[in-house]
């Protein structure tokens, strides 16, 4: 997966670099995040060029925010999936969106749950698949709600009707899952 | 601190990490006061901050797993979009698209002004050029006319010249000519030392002055010289003539065929009829 041609540099330089509205430092979190980040957009918004025009934008918000960013309060990709996320979310929630696109919007979704889980569970990207297959299936929904389509931990708890703290746990027990797929 | 509360610390941090808060706090899914909260026991638990590192990188796997690759005009919108501190030219393509609209916009503007300016210099050359053309115009004319003026008086030179010679070559013919006799004209009384040379040739009838070696007083402009010929005690007028010193060759008188003597008087202008005696000035027989 990964493209041994790319411009490669250590957080702590890709930061500096930023700060310092280096070219490098474009060049670098774009050849080193943007298909991560892509794939995060991707899951919450299915449409390609929407989800472009977000990536493009939380890529211009992530350079001109740069400054915003806290070392001591989590990785530099951390921060960008956040901001990548917000964008995301904020974008299929918007009036603008609901109304252009044909996609469910959130209130729909969230009812559909209980079909999605049985019917209609259709990772497109192999990975997805593959990682998805490792969890249980109480497991599975609500990593993919929470890590990969953007819903929160209180919405997932409202809409299936379970408790926070098992909403909580199983979240946990489903990255602990996918943990140890990755070692 | 006793082994079972050392032993509740490590259960009640364990159960804090299994709560799944922490996943939600690198999701960012969580409310300013859990945010603290969890900052604070990070901070004071080597296990909470070694935990949440951990799901940091979980979460750089997953996403990694997940990664499509967008378009590239991701890329050109974003690099469009930004300005780097350590390059002048962002992109090529945005220079380029932006070197179009310069084109575009600019080209007839900077032609009218080029038009203008070279118009203007234009005009100014021309003013020059003109001036300039004017200037040796009349440089030329009076060059012109200085040229026909010393024109005129080398013509008028050569005309004196040309009528010096025509005296002066008649004079010689007359003093050549062996018809002609030379009569001498001595002063008077009125005109001590005065000469005057009359050359007379009887066969052709003419009479004529010497003017070159004519010595006479110069007359006013009221009066004139008179030459008269004595024919058998009687005089016969034979013409006025004036002496102002510059006069070359013979002067023509009137003619006649025969006389005595040769006489001059000073007359009023135009001459008399009869001569006045009283202003008898040279005198000579023939």
């Amino acid at each position: 997966m990964i493209n041994t041609k790319r411009k490669f540099l250590e957080e702590p330089d890709l930061i500096l670099a930023l700060q310092e509205r280096k070219k490098i430092g474009a060049d670098a979190l774009y050849e080193m995040y943007s298909g991560s980040l892509m794939g995060i957009v991707q899951r919450v918004i299915e449409d390609k060029e929407i989800a472009e025009d977000v990536l493009q934008e939380g890529l211009i918000k992530i350079w001109n925010g740069i400054q915003q960013y806290d070392p001591t309060k989590g990785r530099l990709f951390t921060w960008m999936v956040n901001v990548m996320r917000n964008l995301a979310i904020d974008k299929v929630r918007s009036k603008d969106y609901r109304n252009h696109s044909k996609n469910q919007d959130i209130e729909n979704h969230v009812n559909s749950i209980d079909e999605r889980r049985n019917s209609e569970y259709k990772p497109e990207h192999l990975g997805v698949k593959d990682l998805l297959q490792k969890l249980r299936p109480e497991q599975k929904v609500i990593v993919d709600m929470i890590y990969f389509q953007g819903f929160t931990h209180v919405e997932v708890s409202d809409e299936l009707a379970i408790p926070l703290g098992t909403v909580k746990t199983r979240l946990r027990m489903g990255i602990i899952e996918l943990r140890k797929y990755f070692k | 601190m006793n082994y079972v509360n050392i032993l509740n610390k490590l259960e009640n941090i364990k159960s804090y990490i299994e709560s799944g808060i922490l996943e939600l706090y690198v999701l960012g899914d969580l409310n300013a006061d859990e945010r603290s909260e969890v900052e604070a026991m990070s901070k004071l638990h080597s296990e909470v901050r070694d935990e949440l590192e951990q799901i940091e990188i979980d979460l750089g796997n997953i996403a990694e797993s997940l990664q499509v690759m967008p378009s590239d005009n991701v890329r050109e919108g974003f690099f469009n979009s930004i300005k780097f501190s350590d390059e002048e030219i962002i992109n090529p393509i945005a220079s380029k698209q932006e070197a179009k609209v310069v084109s575009i916009t600019q080209k007839p503007t900077n032609f009218y002004k080029y038009a203008f300016a070279a118009s203007l210099a234009l005009l100014v050359v021309s003013i020059i050029a003109l001036v300039n053309v004017n200037n040796s115009l009349n440089n030329t004319k009076q060059q012109i006319i200085a040229l026909q003026s010393s024109n005129q008086n080398f013509a008028n030179r050569v005309n004196y010249l040309n009528q010096e010679v025509t005296k002066t070559t008649s004079a010689l013919d007359i003093y050549s000519n062996t018809d002609y006799k030379m009569v001498k004209l001595d002063g008077t009384d009125n005109a001590k030392g005065a000469k005057i040379m009359v050359a007379f040739n009887s066969k052709m009838q003419k009479v004529g002055l010497d003017m070159k070696s004519m010595n006479m007083p110069k007359n006013d402009s009221e009066h004139q010289y008179q030459l008269w010929a004595l024919v058998d005690g009687k005089p016969v007028d034979l013409g006025v003539f004036d002496m102002d010193g510059n006069q070359i060759g013979f002067k023509e008188m009137k003619n006649i065929g025969q006389a005595q003597t040769f006489a001059v008087t000073l007359e009023p202008r135009g001459g008399s009829v009869n001569p006045t005696l009283e202003k008898l000035m040279v005198i000579g027989n023939i």
